[in-house]
């Protein structure tokens, strides 16, 4: 019996492909990350293809992602960037990223109200143009929320004992509705009999 | 098992949708409403037998439990499952409302394939013999579950021996527990309440 539990267990190790796909788009900057894997915590496996399109359908570029289910895009762009990966078996991701959140520096976008520059250096040696000092702040702030990020998407995924149970009141519902327009039927049957 | 929104052509989605929706039809219409309540119940199982994966290894695997659904409902599976299906794109996210046609044709009509080939085997006056049908009624549904979902997928032009393939062995172990299950089940039923696998009638000549 215990050798029949092994070998049930170890049969079970067995790659299988989980349900949901999720993933995300970010962008810093110019620069658009992306993430993509399954709901159960598997990264999408290295080398799945991604492409990018412009909402025209255009392909701007085909990458791959990493061991990490990782990859990046550089926007040439201020347009919507759509992004599409096939994860085999049915498993299709599609993610946009909408065009006001790249940087209005870009081609297409509007041209960026350049406010006056700044003033009264109060003897700082080392200055940043307003632009340069968007992009670092971008940046550090990417960094930080990352891990929130993944937090709350595995949050999201995890369905609560409150679906389930709604889940089950529906079909029990549904059947009581289904009891209920029989008995009328009934009722109705021995009325005019 | 389920395939999700945009993996599939729309022929093959308008096509699973049409089949589908026969399926439920016919199977509102051979449902007898003395069965209503054991349909809901199957369903509930359903809805809740896939939400439960099994995180063992690296992977995580979840029953499916057509074949079971199949021998005890025939044709009611399909609205059964239908409103599982519903209801579990809509409370976890799987699959999606496009590709409901096809995915409730995918795992309903091998559980009423299974109802036909199965049935005279598990009513058999052997256990044994019903237990090695109700085995090969679970462990078979999921199987042609697997080449269906391959099949539409080839049918939307993904190469269906990798897709086959890849999502067969996957279920292997699926396979194998559901055979367990839906052996243990039936045996189970036919002492305790036979006419749950619509035995009633075989049961006294059996």
């Amino acid at each position: 019996m215990r050798k029949f539990f092994v070998l049930l267990v170890m049969l079970f190790a067995l790659p299988a492909s989980a349900h949901n796909v999720v993933g995300g788009v970010y962008a810093i900057g110019s620069t658009i990350e992306g993430e993509a894997g399954f709901s159960n915590g598997d990264m999408a496996s290295a080398g799945t293809k991604v492409t990018v399109t412009d909402p025209a359908g255009n392909v701007l570029l085909e990458t791959e992602t990493d061991e990490e289910g990782f990859f990046t895009f550089e926007a040439a762009a201020r347009v919507d960037h759509l992004f599409r990966m096939e994860m085999g078996s049915g498993h299709v991701l599609e993610m946009i990223l909408p065009a006001d959140e790249l940087p209005a520096s870009l081609v297409g976008g509007a041209v960026a109200s350049a406010k006056p520059a700044a003033k009264a250096s109060g003897g700082t040696a080392v200055q940043y143009d307003d632009a340069a000092m968007q992009g670092m702040i971008e940046k550090a702030v990417a960094k930080q929320v990352k891990p929130l990020r993944k937090e709350l998407r595995a949050f999201q995924e995890k369905a609560g004992l409150q679906d389930v149970l709604g889940g089950i009141g529906y079909i029990f519902g549904l059947c009581g509705i289904g009891m209920w327009w029989r008995q009328r039927k009934q009722a109705q049957a021995a009325k005019t009999a | 098992m389920h395939i999700v929104d945009g993996a599939l052509s729309e022929p093959v989605l308008a096509g699973g949708a049409l089949l589908a929706l026969a399926g439920v039809a016919y199977g509102l219409k051979k449902m007898d409403y003395e069965h209503l309540p054991q349909v809901g119940v199957l369903s509930a199982a359903f809805f809740i037998a896939s939400y439960i994966h099994l995180p063992i290894g690296f992977s995580s695997v979840h029953l499916i439990l057509n074949g079971l659904i199949g021998l005890a409902l025939g044709w009611a599976a399909f609205p059964a499952l239908l409103v599982a299906l519903i209801l579990q794109a809509v409370f976890f996210g799987f699959g999606g409302f496009l590709v409901l046609g096809v995915n409730t044709f995918n795992i309903a009509l091998p559980a009423v394939m299974v109802y036909f080939l199965c049935r005279h085997g598990i009513a058999s006056s052997s256990p044994r013999v019903a237990a090695i049908w109700g085995a090969i009624g679970g462990a078979g549904a999921v199987a042609v579950t697997t080449v269906m979902v391959a099949g539409s997928l080839a049918l939307s032009g993904e190469a269906f021996w990798l897709a086959a393939k890849a999502t067969l062995i996957a279920h292997i172990p699926v396979m194998l527990v559901e055979g367990f299950v839906t052996a243990a089940a039936v045996l189970l039923i036919r002492k305790v309440k036979p006419e749950f696998l619509h035995l009633a009638e075989d049961w006294d000549n059996a």
